[in-house]
């Protein structure tokens, strides 16, 4: 009776052990793969953002596939650039690399997939909280 | 039966659309149909929903032109990104204070289906309206429909602010400027700009994405005219059932 008691125990504490350090391993292993933050451009308007998680789980990208080629590693470095808009994409630039209409959606289409506006900037910044009325 | 039907409905040749009136794409694109076959010699149509995408309600009032110039502005809704280059030209162009408008963005989540979303912003102004209720709201004629150009404006000497005007505007597009101690409201930059021979408004300058439109609805070689009158487009007023007629039109693409 008493080592049946003993053998629970044990099953239970192996078991919290085993559940909590492989998950704390994965976690670890997800945040170096990149970055969960968003990347939110402010240049030369506000506002676009760029999730990594949604080009490399949904699109299945792989960090040389645009770093640093197209964007280097500096979250944001590239809205320095003064080519850094529109047209430059309709020429195969940056985003337009992929986004040419055959690789991903066309630059010129669905424009507020990406532009999230000053209200969705403001929002993600936590800027003007509480002025702001919704 | 139906077997032998569709194996003679795949044996008939698409004629091509081109024979098919605009009145009459038209008149199907106001049910949310777009045609894109004619088979048997036009007795038999093919066409494809766009109700998700087209909300084709053009006014009846198209056609119609009491003012000269009769100012208007068609938004490419679609377009709009919400970088707000609108309201800030808006707001250094005709001093509009932090607290009021005359000009805001809107956000929709348009439906996609499964559970997803695709974001819109859409731009918002007065919307100078044939029958403006403002105009029949105000107690002292302070607002006023513009005899030749149709814009609505306020006389501030003649507003006593009973803001009147504000509950009856669909639009909201009316607010209490403090300073001037009357109402201010988009006069489509005709005192800061229009009337000392500047063109367009200066939302419309600002835009960088080329959602706002401004023109003359009452001349046939402007690019509004031609916008509002493409059959093939589809185009749209915000709160037709208020019977205000409004002169700002809403279109995609």
């Amino acid at each position: 009776m008493k080592k049946g008691l003993l053998l629970i125990v044990i099953f239970l504490t192996l078991g919290l052990l085993l559940h909590t350090l492989p998950s704390v391993g994965q976690e670890s292993e997800e945040e170096a793969e990149y970055p969960t933050y968003p990347i939110i451009f402010t240049k030369p308007l506000k506002a676009v953002l760029f999730e990594h998680k949604v080009h490399v789980e949904e699109a299945g990208l792989s960090c040389e596939d645009c770093h640093e080629d197209i964007f280097p590693m500096e979250a944001g470095a590239t809205q320095e650039n003064k080519d850094f808009n529109m047209q430059a994409l309709y020429n195969g630039k940056y985003c337009g690399a992929c986004h040419d209409g055959e690789t991903a959606f066309a630059s010129n289409t669905r424009c507020a997939t990406c532009h999230i506006g000053v209200m969705g900037w403001k929002r993600l910044t936590g800027k003007e909280k509480g002025e702001k009325e919704e | 039966m139906f077997k032998e039907f569709a194996k003679w409905l795949k044996t008939l040749k698409n004629e091509g659309v081109d024979h098919i009136s605009v009145e009459e794409r038209r008149a199907f694109l106001k049910m949310g149909l777009v045609i894109t076959g004619v088979y048997a010699g036009g007795s038999l149509l093919s066409v494809v929903s766009r109700v998700k995408e087209v909300y084709a309600d053009i006014p009846d009032y198209v056609g119609h032109y009491p003012y000269k110039p009769h100012y208007t502005m068609v938004l490419r809704v679609d377009r709009c990104i919400d970088c707000e280059r609108c309201m800030e030209a808006c707001r250094k162009t005709n001093h509009v204070p932090p607290y009021g408008w005359r000009t805001r963005i809107l956000e929709q989540h348009l439906p996609k289906g499964d559970h997803q979303w695709e974001r819109r912003f859409m731009p918002i102004l007065c919307n100078h309206c044939n029958e403006p209720p403002c105009v029949r709201a105000c107690p002292t004629k302070a607002t006023f429909k513009d005899k030749v150009t149709g814009i609505v404006r306020v006389n501030i000497k003649k507003c006593i602010g009973c803001k009147a005007c504000v509950a009856a505007c669909p639009y909201d597009m009316r607010y209490f400027n403090e300073e001037k101690r009357a109402i201010d409201k988009c006069d489509f930059c005709w005192e800061s700009r229009l009337s000392k021979g500047i063109f367009p408004t200066a939302c419309a300058q600002a835009c960088p994405a080329g959602v706002r439109i401004f023109g003359d609805l009452s001349d046939p070689q402007s690019r509004v005219y031609q916008m509002v009158h493409d059959p093939q487009r589809a185009l749209w007023v915000l709160r037709p059932e208020t019977g205000a007629r409004p002169n700002v039109f809403y279109t995609i693409h």
